[in-house]
């Protein structure tokens, strides 16, 4: 049973590491990353590591993408592009 | 007991699997936004209340989830629109001709 | 396809079957032989009297490691500082957020500081610990600066705190070391296992250690707020 849950974790994970490397818009990627981070949470608690999934659900899914996002605004790659007249 | 919080779960998951469709077959920002949070947030207190009909003595601390959810949720939402909206994204239109008809 | 997207193809299909060898070893039963493990398993509850072993791990069989890691953290936060530089005085900050917003980042700040508290004082007990809880406590810091940027945190107090927080573990240390008994065994005695006053120095070694990373990610976050975004 907890096989399951640890399989589709394990998927999501791979789906979302792959959505990370071949996005193109940057601000993106990093909500990609920080999915691949609440999916390993998920895999530890799988593991019987209560600690280890609080750490990283606080510090990856929260901190983390907060200083990648922060230091995209800083270099500049933050802006996406604004559609007028999309129909 | 045991039922009646299955079928909680049952409807919670459904209207999670609804919410998900529609964030990928919305045709714009301003609706995938909708989809994404009215239908999740429902979801995510239908399997709430259905896990407390499993466990009756997680009932302080799964309230203090769905409290959580519910005030961050519509929050998340209309900040991420004002951002849509700030960057200059405009909503999604579909022309009719009035005057034809007239 | 170009190199690197072949290499982002390898890497991918190298953590697949990474993670595929951690499915296949799953541990669905408590599978420990011998060696230091069974011996911290048996011994770190009378001992120490703290039930939770990661922590009492973390803080006293390998403190020494805990150590180096938040020695990192302060390297890391001085490198962030050099780097990022002072902001121009007639820079344009930041708009406000909405006023949903605004209200909600208010309205959180005491909650987020209550479960950060929490998480830290339960830490050798329950899940927990340092690092979770300073996390939590540094994230109920950024989130109303990050909603009303124009108000911003002063350095100088967050300078302060974390200065007053590292004097104190230090004083605690030394404390300790002029005791004639084993490192730990300062204020607040053994106690019984799974009370929140157990497990010698523990909980006192906690507060500090967490409230020490909290301030930590907060200045660093602060400070990267703080840069002007670049066109």
């Amino acid at each position: 049973m907890l096989f399951w849950v640890a399989l589709i974790s394990v998927v999501v994970m791979l789906g979302a590491a792959f959505a990370v490397l071949f996005l193109e818009n940057y601000l993106a990627a990093t909500a990609a990353i920080s999915v691949v981070s609440l999916a390993l949470s998920v895999l530890f608690f799988v593991l019987q590591a209560p600690d280890v999934a609080l750490t990283e659900a606080a510090v990856g899914a929260g901190i983390s993408s907060v200083i990648l996002a922060l230091t995209l605004r800083r270099v500049g790659l933050w802006r996406i592009e604004t559609h007028k007249d999309k129909q | 007991m045991i039922i009646i919080g299955n079928i909680f779960i049952l409807i919670g998951t459904a209207f999670l699997c609804l919410g998900a469709l529609g964030l990928v077959r919305m045709p714009d920002v301003y609706n995938r936004i909708q989809a994404g949070t009215k239908a999740t947030t429902l979801g995510a207190l239908s399997v709430l209340l259905g896990v407390a009909f499993h466990h009756p003595d997680w009932l302080p601390k799964i309230l203090l989830i769905a409290l959580f959810i519910l005030l961050t949720s519509p929050v998340a939402s209309s900040t991420i629109a004002r951002a849509a909206n700030r960057a200059g994204l405009r909503p999604f239109t579909i022309p009719t001709n009035v005057s034809e008809e007239k | 396809m170009n190199l690197r997207e072949i290499s982002s193809l390898v890497f991918i299909v190298w953590l697949g079957l990474l993670l595929g060898a951690v499915l296949k070893i799953v541990a669905y039963d408590n599978i420990l032989t011998g060696g230091v493990g069974t011996y911290i398993l048996t011994h770190a509850a009378p001992e120490l009297g703290a039930e939770n072993i990661v922590t009492s791990v973390l803080l006293a069989y390998r403190g020494l490691d805990t150590l180096g890691e938040l020695t990192v953290l302060f390297v890391a936060i001085t490198a962030a500082g050099l780097v990022l530089g002072q902001r121009r005085t007639d820079a344009p900050s930041d708009s406000d957020a909405g006023f949903i917003l605004r209200t909600a980042a208010n309205l959180l700040f005491p909650f987020l500081i209550i479960l950060g508290t929490y998480i830290l004082l339960q830490g050798h007990f329950s899940p927990g610990g340092v690092f979770q809880g300073g996390a939590i406590l540094a994230a109920a810091f950024f989130v109303p600066i990050l909603a009303s940027p124009a108000s911003p945190l002063h350095h100088r107090v967050s300078r302060l705190v974390e200065g007053l927080v590292v004097a104190t573990f230090m004083i605690i240390c030394l404390l300790a070391l002029f005791s004639d008994d084993a490192f730990l065994a300062l204020l607040l005695g053994k106690g019984s296992v799974s009370q929140l006053f157990s497990a010698y120095s523990l909980p006192l070694l906690h507060i500090v250690i967490g409230f020490q990373i909290g301030t930590a990610f907060a200045g660093i976050l602060a400070r990267l707020q703080e840069t002007e975004a670049s066109d």
